[in-house]
Parts: structure tokens; sequence; C-alpha cells
């Protein structure tokens, strides 16, 4: 089912998207400090799937996301939503386009106006959007709060009346007010406990479904993309190092740092534990990411030429890109 | 000596009053330590680990905050009855303890290689010099490359990972007999947590401290604990030896948050969920807290809270299920509806 959804025309084209900032000179005469957040990278969104992206802290996954909403001006490259580029659209027509692209971040509490009930949040994001005439609005929220599992009288309340993982539901309830195709959910279930993130992830999937809706999930949590993904990009230091299906990727991964971080997830099966591949130091500054390729510092295989030659993300199985240049011959 | 008792909580609680009522934070905790076995503490928010872990060290802040009951042993001499002043000496010396946020617990305007020194020269009587020289062995025992040089650095100077070895090396310094290490990896990347994680085991191995692990990822116990006990709403549900467990949960709360973990290597089509949400501190009910939630409760378990029973050998389980009662009770509601 999935692979004739793949070969439908993209909903979103990513290509060649750079993101970097510049720091503050601290020092007169310092050299200027550009932080490579994101660094060229390309790809594609089909409709219907869930695409993740996954890497640790300052890999650049969040900053992708922002970058594509325009939240952060890119510093090059090109985003095509059904064909138009959301890079060189003004700001009204930048509007226009949020309604089809929408966000759920991380901390709800922090992304929802204390200030308004949720009746005035959900009411404004469907004024600005234009999404229905006023008088059918009242039908469409009590029928929104429905689909997220919310009872109808929850629309007087305030934020700080409801739970975390509620909170998390007003914030996707709002993202559905408009009518979106695309959602990025950007560490969406990461501060939930368990059994609420459960929760959450079955109605991601419910809805998904139901709306015909397509995801960029970003996330830190591998076994919580391997539950949702269709397909998964691994990214380090600003850079994809590895693209593919979700089953090849958790199955057969290729790029060592792939491995490395699979092994290292804490299972709690153990007859399922993998033999611990462990990193050496930690994730080099992205203000001057190595040379080569950008994980050589802690690969346990590099060599010279990855310390001078960046290896470009390449399809080395069906479908399954990597960016290494000896992923053949790690795997085995 | 591995299997001396180091630490033993007997019937501890630990309430904070308020206006809106008393919260019973800590409702009834027992336990034992033993020297070199990490013990795992877990549960979801507001299930009183923390809670926990804090009143073992009498940092509870107070008011609100009271420890109203219980017996809290350390090598049989009760930490509840003891005066700050003797608490001062046990604090950072025989039971240290590390928190999730290493920023935060670290003097952001003091050397590292210093804020180490500090503990030894004032538990271990060392002179300056020798604490700095211990206090740079340790920084280079938790695997911090170039300790000289570190020592030197401001924690702003460090990345997350690195703080938290500082944490450690801090933490255990002084040799502690116990170590409470509050989610110490919560806030770290997987491939740091790895690290941080081997680095635990490896100097238990070598001091054989007993360690609590206080954490809400079930992968991370499964790997780290010997025992482990599961709270649910200030009370321990479930107590077990880590390795049955994940193969063996007994009470429903354990199956239900260890059914809604997303697996790593298999497919599934939905999670499965624990319905509803937890009750209030403020207003626990009469019979077993997680009654409103569990998919067996009966009419018993809304009535009467159920004993933290001895299933079997290293197993304790707090549920009706397993009680003679609950077999009567059933074989006569089987009479009725046949």
């Amino acid at each position: 089912m999935k692979t004739t959804e793949i070969e439908k025309q993209p909903i979103l084209q990513v290509s060649g998207l750079k993101q970097h900032f510049v720091l503050k000179k601290e020092v007169i005469f310092q050299s200027k400090q550009v932080v490579k957040a994101v660094d060229g990278i390309s790809f594609d969104l089909f409709p219907g799937e869930t695409l993740s992206i996954v890497g640790e802290s300052g890999c650049g996954k969040s900053t992708t996301g922002r970058s594509i909403l325009r939240l952060d001006e890119p510093t090059e490259g090109n985003v095509l939503f059904k064909g138009q580029s959301l890079t060189k659209m003004n700001k009204r027509e930048l509007r226009n386009i949020r309604g089809d692209i929408q966000v759920i971040f991380q901390d709800p509490y922090a992304s929802l106006n204390p200030r308004r009930t949720i009746r005035q949040m959900l009411e404004e994001a469907m004024a600005i959007q234009k999404v229905l005439p006023p008088n059918q609005r009242e039908s469409r929220m009590l029928e929104l709060m429905k689909h997220v599992g919310l009872r109808p009288e929850y629309l007087e309340r305030y934020p700080h009346e409801f739970s975390g993982g509620q909170r998390q539901r007003i914030g996707i309830a709002r993202a559905l007010a408009v009518n979106p195709k695309i959602i990025i959910c950007d560490e969406a279930v990461s501060a939930l406990d368990v059994s609420i993130q459960a929760q959450i992830l079955n109605l991601l999937k419910k809805l998904q479904k139901d709306f015909d809706l397509t995801f960029l999930f970003i996330s830190h949590d591998l076994s919580v993309v391997r539950h949702i993904s269709d397909r998964v990009m691994v990214m380090y230091l600003g850079k994809i190092v590895e693209l593919s299906d979700t089953a090849s990727l958790f199955k057969n991964p290729l790029h060592p740092y792939t491995k490395a971080l699979l092994s290292a997830i804490p299972v709690t099966d153990q007859t399922q534990r993998k033999e611990r591949i462990i990193l050496k130091g930690d994730v080099p500054s992205p203000i001057n990411p190595p040379a080569g390729c950008r994980f050589h510092t802690r690969c346990p295989f590099a060599t010279d030429l990855c310390q001078s030659e960046e290896p470009i993300l390449r399809e080395s199985q069906n479908q399954h890109f990597v960016a290494c240049h000896y992923a053949e011959n790690l795997s085995s | 000596m591995k299997n001396e008792v180091v630490l033993e909580v007997k019937n501890l609680k630990t309430h904070f009053i308020s206006k809106k009522g008393i919260a019973k934070a800590v409702d009834g905790i027992d336990f034992v330590l033993r020297r070199g076995e990490t013990l795992g503490i877990v549960g979801e928010s507001g299930c009183g680990k923390s809670m926990t872990s804090l009143s073992i060290l009498r940092l509870i802040p107070s008011p609100p905050g009271k420890i109203v009951d219980g017996e809290i042993l350390l090598n049989g001499k009760d930490l509840v009855k003891m005066s700050n002043e003797e608490l001062r000496k046990i604090r950072g010396n025989q039971i240290s303890m590390i928190f999730q946020e290493p920023m935060t617990s670290l003097n952001p305007v003091i050397p590292v290689g210093e804020q180490i020194a500090e503990a030894l020269r004032l538990h271990q009587g060392l002179s300056k010099r020798q604490a700095w020289d211990k206090s740079v062995e340790m920084i280079g025992l938790v695997g911090i490359p170039s300790p000289e040089k570190r020592a030197k650095q401001e924690p702003f100077q460090l990345s997350g990972g690195m703080r938290q070895r500082i944490m450690i090396a801090m933490a255990l310094a002084c040799t502690p007999e116990v170590l409470i290490a509050d989610e110490p990896t919560t806030a770290l990347d997987v491939t740091i947590q790895a690290q941080i994680l081997e680095i635990m085991k490896d100097l238990q191995k070598k001091i054989g401290m007993g360690i609590i692990f206080i954490t809400h990822d079930l992968g991370v116990v499964a790997e780290m604990c010997d025992q482990v006990g599961v709270m649910y709403a200030g009370q321990i549900v479930e107590h077990q030896n880590s390795a049955t467990l994940f193969r063996n949960p007994l009470h429903p709360y354990t199956q239900g948050l260890i059914g809604s973990l997303p697996k790593l290597y298999e497919n599934q089509e939905e999670l499965q969920i624990i319905e509803g949400t937890v009750p209030s501190p403020y207003d626990y009910p009469d019979g077993c807290r997680f009654a409103e939630r569990c998919p067996f409760a009966q009419k018993m378990c809304i009535e009467k809270q159920p004993e933290l029973i001895q299933y079997d050998e290293d197993m304790k389980v707090r549920c009706w299920k397993y009680t003679a009662q609950w077999q009567e009770e059933s074989s006569s509601r089987e009479m009725v509806t046949q």
C-alpha cells in the first residue's frame, strides 16, 4: 500500500536547505562565527506518509521544521509545497499557506495563550484562515473536541486547567481546526509520561487516517519514531546521514552513526539487546564542524578518506540512502 | 560484605500541608538497599519517586513538607531523628545525590575542580593541595579527557554530558555508601546516556556503593537495576527483580506501563493505553488507588486498600488479585452467574 503512495507526487519538496546563524562577535577583530544548524539537506515528503527526522540535540532537526515554515528565514535552498515555492512567497501568501502546514510543539503549555479559553483559540485560528463561515464554526469546534477526545464543556476553560496530555490534545485540535494537509510534530510527545504518550500517539495515527494527513515527525526518541513513521531520516550536525523506510532502517542500519544510535537505546527486553557501540566524546560544535565526514571524529571506522572528503547522500540499496564512504563494507 | 544492608526505609510518609489540604506525596514506602546493589524506583510524574529520594536526604522543603511517619535507617541509624549538624556529616559523604539537570546543581562561577575539592576538604579533612589532586583524579575517573585542564574550567565551558560526569565525580569523591541518582540521564542524548550509564556501573564495581536509581524510563531500569520498585500515587505497587519484572509484571499498572511503551523491534498497529488519569494526592480514594483505571477492578478494590503482599520470593505486589479473598470472591461470582 505504502509503495504506491510513495510513487505519488511529493506534497513537499525540500532542496538544498541551509540555515546558518551568524553569532555576535564577542571580541573585536574576531572572525565571523557561523552556526551551520542545517547545512544543505534535500528530501521529499509524500502525501499521507509520516516521515520522521531523528537525531540528537543540535543536529538541526527542529531547525529544519522551522525553516520549512519560515519561522526562521532559511539562508539558502528551496521548499516547494504542491509545486509552489514557499521561500519566494510574500507575507500574505505565506500566511495563507500556513493553514495547510501546521505545527505541534513539544511544550503545549508554552504554545497556548494562558489568557484565552480553548474556544477563543480555536475561533481565532479559524478566523485567520477563514476556514468556515462564522455561523458554522460552533459545530466544527464541538466536532474537533470530539476528535481529539476532549469533553465539549472544556471549550470554556483556560490552558492551566488541563493536564499535559490534555494540553497536547488542545494543540492538536488547534492545528486541525484549519484543515491542514501537513502537520509538523516537533517533539510532540517528548514531554509526556509513557501512558499519556501512548494515548497521543494512538490519537495521531487515527487522525492521520481520518483526515488524510501528512506528518513530518521530529523526535529524538527512536522507539516512538519506529512506531509512527513510514520513513525515517537520521540527521547529524546539520546533514542527513541516512534516509530509508522504517523497517529497513531498524533492521539494517547502514550508517555507523545510526548503528550506534540504535544500539544505545536501553530496552526492557534483554533478549532484544544489541551489542552496544559506545561512541567516544560529544557531538562537535556546529560552529566549526569537522571537515570531511562530520561523524569522523566519533566514528570507530574512520579512515583518512573520511577526514578529507565529505560523503554524499547516495542510494546504497533500494530506496535506502546513506552518506558514508564505507556503508557497503560495514553492513554484514 | 556485598549483601550487607546499608539503607532501610520503613513506612516512610512525606506529606505536604497547605491551604488546599494534605498532599500525601509519599504514603508508606518500604524498601531495603544492599551494598553494591542498584534499586530502581520507577513511576510517572507525580507518583512521589523524587519526593522519596529527597526525603531520604531530608531535603524536603519544610514547611510545607514534613516526614510524618517512618524510619530511614543508614547502617541502623535513623536519619529522621538526626539533627541538622549530624545530617551535614552524612550528606555528600555517606549518601550523595545526582540530579537531572547538572547546570542547576553546579555553582556557575566556581571551577568544577574546586567544587569537587570542597566536599573532600569538608568531609575528609584533606589539605587544599591533596583535595585538588584527588579532585583531578576523580574527573579522570569519570572519563573526561585532560582532567587537569577541565578541573580549572567553569561549568558553562563543559557540555551537558561532561557536566553530568562532574556531578558523578563530585558525588563519588568521598566514596559514599549510598548514591541516589534522580533521573541522572533524562536530559541527555542516548549516545551520551549510554556513556554515563556505563561509567556508573563501572564505578559501582570499584567503590561498591548501593545505588537508588530514580527514573521514568523503563529501558534504563532494565539495564541498570537489580531490583525495581514501581510507584503509583505515593505507594510502591510492585517490587521485583528487574530480570523478572519485564517478563512477568504482576500489578495491572505495571502491565499497562510496559504495554504502553512503543517497542523498538516489533510492529504494533496501536499502543496499549491506561485509561483515565492519576488521582489527586490531596484526595486519594479509600480503596486501591489504581482501581478507577484498572481493567480488573472489582467491588473489593474500590472498598478497601490492598496491602503490599509477598507474592513469591523477591516478588511483592499491592493488588487484591493475588489474595485468597479474591479467589473466594471470584468463585462466588461464578456461582452467581451460573
